[in-house]
């Protein structure tokens, strides 16, 4: 067996010309490389280079490891198969390169006999395995998400055109291996236990014609092969190349710091994304990694119904747009403004405008292709340089620069919510704050939400917790500006709360808005605020874990928790919220989708203020029907809009004998007071 | 709301544009639009922190704004105000067109732009919704009239108080201009500036009350066995309460 090995040119002459054909292959190969490397260097600056082991670990989690992928189990197995054993063959073409160009023998004995033809025997038919899953899906079972769904444009040819080429590459493979064995036959055939197979049948033919049919396989393999490498950077196998590079420069940062960035207003020229060039590289990159999987089209709420958004086709139109027009860029025979536009051209404004900011789509794409950056920033382009935004946004935008706060109309004071309840202001108390509670917008002006914030100041009084409210010196976070692409008043708003909270200097502050929440304490980072603030589910659990909140489970029934977007994907918060329903009494039921895949309640990214338009169900109804499928007779949640969302949804699809919506809060609250000693003392509050 | 001044309290509340002038500085901005070579100049009587709301009108793209006050006008009322923007205008040269809310968002009064257009001796369209055409000398105007509207012919130059209308809700600020508007200059101008009457200043009406009525509610439930006779007891309540 030390002798083991293979004839790597067996009966092949002027093997010299395969050498030959290796060089426009791989000239042509390399030049379509090029080609989108040049694209990308069209993009602005952006700091990706940071972090390298931690960028690698990524890396290796999500690409070698299919992190990502394998949140879909059939999806990610098929994507695997073929990922892991290309990867394999890949190694094993190297390591004949090794032992056959550079003449370093390795590929012998136990390694051949084990790698080179067991291992790639092996993961070759498992290659092929993977690539019939992806052919049945995508032309027997058409799964909706993987079919072209772009009005207007023509199907990418290499959806086809990839899966095909390689199945016959490796039909090649396993036939001229079949072939070499029923012609040459060696001891160890055994192991390579696709080929050994494959030969049985041709074992009687004659040596001759054997031979005959190696070599014109070898030859016609060798030829698709290059043929192939040549292609590959021009199809959507340039993936291979793209998605690696996107997920290293993938961003580190929490999402809150690293989703959104700010504009410095001096300096600035343009104001959001209306051309290739305002796109970072990595904007750039994103878009050429993408292969259509579509995952992020099926998680998309806006999609769901039946809004004009794809994320996947926003990727793809984007594509289009910079394939079609960077060339002319690149060679200077035309400056972005005598394009056509990008903004309500190739992207249309109702498409963007139909995002409500989930990061459903971010969290799903495999490649960590970063959609929601991308839609504000042209939004950013509308509202500030445009001018231009829907009206109900229009009056949005207008009452949080005359009133501070969304809320067109609205007649009650900051401070309407905590009449008679011991609710101190920050500017009455003395000293230091132990806890500030940023009451927020929703919850001071919405009638249904002020009786969470009642809860809540309940709540704390009996923890003993001393707080304290803004009141009329609170303003909106200016989360909704932000998202609506108004950076500009976002900026100011953010300013001036960071200087307002800054007198004060509380040790804490706590709020039930996971909007209010994310900006305070994470996007206000960017301006060099440092505050610790904490959602009060988070706050909660605290009190109740070191015993200053008692709580006894009271009869709660059967409740399903809605993952509110802003706490959940945008924050890293799933736990804190359940651990206290289940305190609570709480029979807890999960959803279909939950936890990090929880589907938005249509709120999101300014869409509080907007008319869903659109003629399927709208967002809040579909998730509201989800809720109602688990039997809970209550849908906990720990966020005004969402409490907002699903109780509209569940009326207009459940009415009065739907399950009622309550914020963690509220349910606490109610347990409390069936067990505790409170009882009365609540009551009197009331 | 101050009980012994009668007078709003501001509080932190930022001082903005009346949402019916906003309404006339979109016509205004449409019509220069639509007129190349006019200007729009945003005019407004009050102290140095109402420069805020002229800078606004600079945000929306007016061409120049003025702010007239002196020390000395406390408690101006419509009729006063008036007579200050008639002065102002002929300082300024005359306007073949002048716009103003149809009345004033807070006090409603509505005085201001009759008795403007009186004192410049000029024509006056009142609740004008559209204005159509303005075209050698005249301006064709939609006003808002019971039950549906007119089509007014005026010539120039004209006072317009212009009411809401689906062609004047006010654009967004692009945020280049709300960044320039900061940088502009604002023309102030003061009593000795202007050939103003005394007598007119002095307000002719005294506010005795200023108030907001207490709205109270309660809630009762009518019982009844079913729903027959908590339709009937509802009914006794409501002959009670002489509702019905």
């Amino acid at each position: 067996m030390e002798a083991a090995t293979r004839p790597v040119f067996w009966h092949i002459e002027h093997s010299w010309f395969m050498y030959v054909l290796m060089v426009p292959s791989l000239a042509i190969f390399c030049y379509g490389l090029y080609r989108r490397y040049k694209f990308w260097r069209l993009g602005r600056p952006v700091a990706r280079f940071d972090r390298p082991w931690e960028r690698l670990r990524r890396v290796l989690v999500h690409v070698l490891g299919h992190g990502r992928f394998l949140r879909e189990s059939i999806a990610g197995l098929m994507h695997g198969l073929i990922f892991w054993s290309m990867l394999l063959l890949f190694i094993g073409t190297v390591v004949v390169a090794i032992d056959t160009d550079l003449r370093i023998p390795i590929m012998r004995g136990w390694f051949y006999l084990i790698y080179q033809s067991l291992v790639l025997d092996v993961v070759g038919a498992l290659g092929m395995v993977g690539l019939g899953i992806a052919l049945v899906r995508r032309y027997v079972l058409r799964v909706p998400r993987l079919q072209h769904n772009r009005e207007g444009k023509a199907p990418d040819p290499s959806d086809w055109v990839t899966l095909l080429s390689l199945f016959l590459l490796f039909v090649q493979g396993f036939a001229l291996e079949a072939i070499r064995i029923a012609a040459n036959p060696q001891p160890w055939d055994a192991l390579s236990v696709v080929g050994y197979a494959l030969a049985v049948p041709l074992r009687g033919l004659s040596q001759e014609g054997l031979i005959a049919a190696y070599q014109f396989f070898w030859w016609f393999h060798t030829v698709t092969v290059f043929g192939w490498i040549a292609y590959l950077p021009w199809s959507k196998m340039a993936h291979f190349f793209t998605s690696l590079l996107d997920v290293y420069f993938s961003d580190l940062r929490p999402p809150g710091e690293g989703t959104l960035q700010p504009i410095d207003f001096e300096k600035a020229e343009r104001l959001g994304v209306s051309a290739i060039t305002d796109l970072t590289w990595k904007d750039l990159l994103d878009l050429d990694a993408c292969t259509a999987c579509g995952r992020c089209q099926d998680v998309c709420p806006a999609y769901a119904a039946g809004q004009p958004l794809s994320p996947k086709n926003l990727i793809l139109d984007l594509r289009d747009y910079v394939h079609a027009h960077a060339p002319a860029l690149l060679a200077g025979k035309a400056t972005v403004e005598e394009l056509p536009p990008l903004v309500g051209g190739a992207i249309k404004e109702e498409t963007l405008w139909a995002c409500t900011t989930c990061r459903a789509c971010m969290e799903e794409c495999p490649v960590f292709i970063e959609h929601v950056p991308k839609i504000v920033e042209m939004r950013r382009h509308l509202v500030m340089e445009q001018a231009s935004a829907p009206e109900t946004l229009q009056e949005a935008l207008k009452s949080l620069e005359d009133r501070a706060h969304p809320y067109k109309g609205a007649t009650a004071s900051r401070t309407d919510w905590c009449e008679g309840l011991e609710v101190p202001l920050a500017s009455e108390v003395g000293g230091e704050i132990e806890v500030l509670y940023w009451v927020g917008c929703t919850a001071a002006f919405d009638p249904r939400n002020q009786k969470v914030a009642r809860a809540l100041a309940q709540l704390l009084h009996h923890a003993g917790v001393k707080f304290a409210i803004l009141g009329p010196e609170e303003a909106c976070c200016g989360d909704p500006a932000r998202r609506m692409g108004n950076e500009f008043l976002y900026d100011m708003i953010a300013r001036q709360n960071i200087e307002i909270l800054r007198q004060y200097r509380p040790k804490r502050i706590v709020t039930a808005c996971p909007h209010c929440q994310n900006a305070l304490g994470n996007e206000y980072r960017q301006f060099g605020a440092d505050f610790e603030v904490v959602h009060h589910t988070q706050l909660l659990k605290e009190l109740v874990e070191s015993g200053r909140l008692k709580v006894e489970a009271g009869s709660l029934g059967k409740v399903t928790f809605h993952d509110p977007c802003y706490l959940g994907r945008w924050q890293g918060e799933y736990e804190a919220p359940r651990d206290l329903l289940a305190r609570a009494g709480a029979d807890r039921v999960e959803m279909e989708r939950s936890r990090s895949r929880s589907f938005c309640c249509g709120a999101g990214g300014a869409h509080a203020w907007m008319e869903e338009t659109g003629g399927g169900p709208r967002v809040n109804q579909i998730r509201a029907r989800e809720a109602a499928a688990t039997g809970a007779q209550a849908i906990a949640t720990a966020c005004p809009f969402c409490m907002q969302m699903m109780e509209d949804g569940v009326k207009t699809t459940a009415g009065e004998e739907g399950p009622r919506v309550l914020d963690v809060a509220e349910l606490l609250l109610q347990a409390m007071e069936e067990t505790g000693p409170h009882t009365r003392q609540a009551q009197a509050a009331r | 709301m101050d009980p012994a001044t009668k007078r709003p309290v501001q509080g932190s509340a930022k001082l903005v544009m009346d949402s019916y002038a906003e309404y006339a500085l979109e016509v205004a901005i449409q019509l220069k639009e639509k007129h190349p070579g006019s200007k729009v100049v945003a005019i407004c009587v009050g102290d140095k922190p109402t420069d805020d709301v002229l800078r606004r009108a600079y945000a929306l793209t007016a061409d120049e704004a003025v702010r007239v006050w002196d020390p000395a006008w406390a408690d101006l009322d419509s009729q006063a105000v008036a007579h200050i923007l008639a002065r102002t205008i002929q300082k300024l040269g005359g306007a073949d067109l002048v716009l103003t809310g149809r009345e004033a968002g807070d006090i409603e009064r509505g005085v201001v732009g009759p008795t403007l257009a009186e004192e410049l001796g000029c024509a006056c369209a009142t609740i004008v919704a559209r204005v159509e055409a303005v075209e050698g000398g005249t301006a064709v105007v939609r006003r808002e009239v019971d039950g549906g509207y007119a089509l007014v012919s005026t010539r120039l130059p004209a006072v317009l108080t212009i009411t809401n209308d689906e062609t004047n809700v006010p654009r967004l600020p692009k945020v280049k201009d709300l960044m320039m508007a900061a940088r502009k200059p604002i023309t102030t101008l003061g009593a000795a500036d202007l050939d103003l009457d005394p007598a007119r200043l002095a307000s002719p009406l005294e506010l005795v009350d200023l108030y907001i009525p207490v709205q109270e509610g309660q809630c009762e439930i009518i019982e009844g066995d079913d729903g027959p006779a908590k339709a009937a007891a509802l009914a006794r309540r409501l002959h009670e309460l002489k509702l019905v």
